[in-house]
């Protein structure tokens, strides 16, 4: 069960030692702006710091608009649930008995049977009455076991941070990948917590009930995908106790390990402005101090950018 | 074995939404081969295979009415139902709305979900569930 919590730790650890490395190299840059704003950039230390000090814009904008979009969206979303909100019904009340909930489950008119942990400082269970419905007694009581586990972890919250995280880190794209381990280590963990209080038989009889109907399949709606979606994940650990280590992109990692060894290069060397860059020759030391790293940011840079974009176009050209 | 595609999972694109349920899909197809029907001939129809009430397939077509997937008609004391949608265009329909589905509306929302992800099961992990879930005391309900 602790994997969840090891993968968010790994998570907060990297993100913290990258944000303070590049936090760093902006402190070194920012006294340059001024200059560069005045006079336009003179020499290629200065071009460098210019595309440096963008990067860094960049990434503090990716950032801020994650969070944004998230406390945006999870408002708009509770506001239109709370709307269609009735009151707990007994089934939900009887199968909640001793899993210390009172007060802290929602129950809204929904076709759709869901179920999710929402909110941050004070997280809450929400339940469509579409799967109260479709559940009996032992499943729902799985159901919210498992959603406790999201509750008692301050799942919300975490997911908004990792995402902040991912976003604004776009030059560490091992942040990113981290962020979708730990995705998919919670729902394994909040599934083994219902498992190890009452057994495997009612989740995966309420996961069972759940997944999209075998009329939908043969409708041609599951297009089949290469990859395992975290359902079945889950599903491979219920049934086979199979666990799915961290297997992180050797790209990613070389990107991000590039990143932030430009960055402390550059940091060293105070972005081209240190008196032991200066007694250097040129010759040599442009390149190899100065524009190597910066390229090694600027590489991981793209690559992040890209994957940054590529699902916010896929949401946009997924619109009517 | 295949391991998740981590970068895809974090933001499923496929949402799917429980859209037909076994009984309306089952009363679907009826209609769909035989173009047009009252409540009656899909009893009778069903009958063959399954033992179901008059109201619980009644019940179903209204459903199905009301989600615009039937047309009705006035035939004197009885109403005849149409389909609404070719299967095709129903399939249309279907994967458009699944785009934008649950998981769609709550896009970034930050919530941790239990059934947010249900969607992309393979038939061999949903046998492999279902065997999970009949084992132990608790048999199929």
């Amino acid at each position: 069960m602790a994997r969840a919590n090891r993968a968010f730790a790994v998570l907060l650890a990297l993100a913290f030692a990258s944000s303070a490395i590049l936090l760093a190299l902006l402190l070194t840059l920012v006294p340059r702006v001024e200059q560069l704003l005045t006079q336009g950039a003179a020499d290629t230390t200065d071009l460098v710091a210019a595309l440096i000090l963008v990067l860094a814009i960049c990434g503090i904008s990716l950032g801020l608009a994650a969070l944004f979009r998230q406390l945006l969206a999870t408002a708009v979303l509770i506001r239109s649930l709370v709307a269609r909100k009735v009151s707990v019904p007994s089934a939900v009340l009887s199968a909640a008995v001793g899993l210390d909930l009172d007060g802290r489950i929602d129950v809204v008119a929904d076709d759709r049977p869901f179920s999710f942990c929402y909110w941050f400082v004070r997280p809450r269970v929400c339940l469509s009455t579409a799967l109260v419905r479709r559940l009996d007694h032992d499943e729902l009581r799985a159901v919210l076991l498992h959603e406790r586990y999201h509750l008692r972890h301050r799942d919300p919250l975490r997911l908004v941070v990792a995402r902040y995280f991912a976003a604004g880190l776009y030059v560490v794209p091992v942040v990113d990948e981290l962020l979708g381990f730990y995705m998919l280590q919670k729902e394994i963990a909040a599934d083994e917590e219902a498992v190890r209080v009452d057994g495997v038989a009612s989740l995966a009889s309420a996961l069972y009930k759940l997944l999209p109907d075998a009329d939908d399949v043969s409708l041609g709606l599951l297009v089949p995908v290469s990859s395992l979606s975290v359902t079945e994940a889950r599903i491979d650990r219920l049934v086979a106790g199979r666990q799915i280590g961290l297997a992180l992109s050797p790209v990613s990692v070389a990107l991000s390990g590039g990143a932030l060894l430009g960055a402390a290069v550059l940091i060293a060397i105070q972005g081209g402005a240190s008196v032991a860059f200066e007694a250097l020759p040129r010759l040599y030391a442009v390149p190899g101090l100065l524009l190597g790293p910066a390229s090694l940011l600027f590489a991981a840079a793209i690559d992040g950018g890209l994957h940054q974009l590529r699902p916010l176009s896929q949401r946009l050209l997924a619109r009517p | 074995m295949r391991r998740p595609d981590l970068r895809r999972l974090r933001r499923p694109e496929r949402a799917e939404e429980k859209f037909l349920g076994p009984l309306e899909a089952e009363v679907m197809d009826r209609l769909w081969k035989r173009r047009s029907a009252t409540v009656r001939d899909i009893v009778d129809d069903l009958a063959r295979s399954r033992e179901l009430a008059y109201t619980t397939v009644m019940t179903i077509m209204v459903r199905l009415h009301e989600k615009e997937l039937l047309e009705r008609t006035r035939e004197g004391k009885t109403y005849l139902y149409r389909p609404a949608l070719t299967r095709q265009e129903l399939r249309e329909r279907l994967s458009r709305d699944l785009a934008r589905g649950l998981v769609a509306d709550f896009g970034d929302a930050a919530l941790a979900a239990f059934t947010a992800e249900l969607g992309t099961v393979d038939a061999s992990h949903r046998a492999a569930l279902r065997r999970v879930a009949q084992k132990d005391n608790r048999g199929p309900r």
